[in-house]
């Protein structure tokens, strides 16, 4: 079957040339054009963050805006860490507080008495 | 091993009965009862009286041997099933691409039991009226494959590639596989509508292989000369889904052949983090660009970048987690079933099928090589920590994730330390992209 197998090169018009030249341009042509896109949103973003910055006075010429991902990632953790350590400091006061009414049920004696041993006194 | 050995002796000998009787009768007759002859035509007179006394139950259990899978049994579909078989030994032992196998495999099974064909039974995937023809109906009509890029695009996150968009050029330059095959395919005697749904291969994305061969290679469109095209779509969705899952297996030789150990310990910039604006910026921008330059790529682009909203803009996180979830599972059990079945012996084991795995192979090869050799150009204009590893270049073909994982893979065996996953996913999601773009350029071209 394998030696049935012909390689014709005539088969290859000029149409399927155009096709397969012109095809992967427009395919290379459509990422690089993302590309570019890409490349000037963040740029675009961060123009109204250095405007807010210099207002407030944060940063004269504010430099590289982009934080990287592992240092998001450690501020997170900090923040997380001193949270639930501020936890732990609390004014250690009590807050159950005393209520008006003396009377209720679970602190009554005659519900603290067990009826059962005495039936078995009996 | 008593029960064992006794039911593969049962088994055996249904198989020589198998090929013994088929061979003996002949179908003859165009209703769907059929009158069964002697094939040799030379019965003679004692046994003509032999079968006019032969019991009622005698012809009941005959007609039922001969409707059943022993008497129609072809040597295909042994292949067929062993094929299959192979299948699911592949996703279950080495876990190669175990969601996308199982349900092939079983399709190909089940695609391949032989049964009587004219008894108008309506059991084949080819038979108009069948349950399997209806599902299949997804396949053919291209309904499936946009249903699983909405899935993708909900799952996926971009923002690698967000992070360093420069990285989008390498799932550009992975493309070449594509053109290369279609060239190629022509100079082995195929149409060009079929050279170029062929071509898709080396795309290395299941669902765009099976959208612009259910459009350019089904078996129904008329080309100008008059001739039908051929219906490729099962060799080509097979092709394509075998040499994905097989990614392990031919990607690492063409990336340790074409960088060296140097290039390979290259350590990229971590990526920066990316805002929720240009998160949900991106599949806006990406679908009103892309549809705008390839119109024919809308049905799959147009779902990617939707899925993709859908999880970003935080506000359908319902709508999200079903096209990631339920959706895409349901799908892909189709999609994966039908394609497995529509590998029937008759219309799979062809000459044209075993030359589209061949330059399926080409293609994915091409196309890993593409990757990886525009990377190592891309060093060249590149200074300091903005390098980046050529090895990424691999992840261009767009089978995600398993090119990416490769690349770790081979990054970590280089370095314990150097985790390129990240890196590798931006041109693995833009290889979706690219491939996506190319089937639409191909079907504008040759529809």
């Amino acid at each position: 079957m394998l030696s049935e197998i012909q390689f014709d090169l005539s088969n290859v018009s000029g149409f399927s040339i155009t096709v397969a030249v012109v095809g992967y341009i427009i395919v290379f042509a459509a990422l690089v054009m993302l590309f570019f896109i890409y490349s000037s949103i963040p740029k675009l973003i961060n123009i109204n963050v250095r405007q807010k910055l210099k207002r407030q006075g944060k940063c004269e010429d504010c430099g590289d805006l982009h934080i990287e991902g592992d240092v998001n990632a450690a501020i997170s953790m900090a923040l997380y860490l001193y949270l639930d350590e501020a936890h732990d400091e609390e004014s250690d006061v009590i807050t159950i507080k005393r209520i008006s009414k003396q009377y209720t049920p679970w602190s009554s004696k005659i519900y603290s008495t067990n009826t059962y041993f005495r039936t078995l006194r009996r | 091993m008593k029960k064992l050995l006794t039911v593969i002796g049962i088994i055996s000998i249904l198989g020589l009965l198998s090929f013994a009787f088929p061979k003996t009768f002949e179908i003859t007759g165009t209703g769907t009862e059929k009158e069964i002859t002697a094939q040799d035509g030379n019965v003679s007179g004692s046994n003509q009286a032999d079968e006019m006394t032969q019991t009622d139950a005698g012809k009941g259990i005959s007609k039922f041997f001969r409707y059943s899978g022993f008497a129609n049994a072809t040597p295909g579909h042994l292949v067929m099933l062993l094929v299959g078989l192979v299948f699911i030994f592949l996703a279950i032992r080495f876990e190669y691409e175990p969601l996308l196998l199982i349900p092939i495999g079983v399709g190909i099974l089940i695609g391949n039991i032989p049964f009587m064909l004219e008894s108008g039974l309506k059991l084949g995937i080819y038979e108009e009226g069948s349950v399997m023809n209806y599902l299949y109906f997804g396949v053919t009509a291209g309904i499936y494959p946009p249903l699983i890029f909405l899935g993708i695009g909900a799952m996926t996150d971009f923002s690698s590639l967000i992070s360093n968009p420069r990285l989008m050029l390498l799932g550009a330059a992975a493309q070449v596989g594509i053109f290369i095959t279609f060239i190629g395919a022509l100079i082995l005697g195929f149409y060009p509508a079929e050279a170029g749904a062929i071509g898709i291969i080396g795309g290395a994305d299941g669902p765009t292989a099976i959208f612009l061969s259910s459009k350019l290679a089904n078996g129904i469109n008329i080309l100008p000369d008059g001739t039908t095209v051929r219906n490729l779509i099962g060799p080509i969705a097979i092709a394509a889904y075998s040499y994905m899952a097989l990614v392990p297996v031919i990607q690492p030789p063409i990336m340790r052949l074409l960088t060296n150990k140097k290039e390979r310990l290259i350590k990229m910039k971590p990526p920066r983090a990316v805002t929720k604006l240009e998160k949900i910026l991106f599949p806006i921008i990406g679908l009103l660009l892309t549809a705008f330059i390839s119109p024919s790529s809308l049905p799959l682009l147009g779902m990617l970048f939707f899925g993709n909203l859908l999880k970003e803009s935080g506000v359908t996180k319902r709508l999200a987690d079903t096209a990631r979830n339920s959706m895409i599972d349901i799908v892909t059990i189709l999609l994966g079933l039908t394609v497995g079945a529509s590998t029937q012996a008759d219309v799979f084991l062809t000459e044209q099928s075993m030359l589209i795995f061949v330059l399926g192979a080409l293609s994915f090869m091409v196309a890993t090589a593409g990757g990886l050799i525009f990377a190592k150009v891309m060093n060249l204009f590149l200074r300091g920590e903005n390098k980046i590893n050529p090895l990424i270049g691999a992840a261009g073909v767009s089978a995600v994730p398993d090119s990416a994982r490769v690349v770790q893979t081979m990054g970590l065996k280089e370095d314990p330390n150097n985790h390129l996953l990240m890196h590798a996913m931006a041109p693995n999601v833009s290889g979706v992209i690219g491939s996506a773009v190319a089937a639409g350029i191909l079907l504008s071209f040759l529809l």
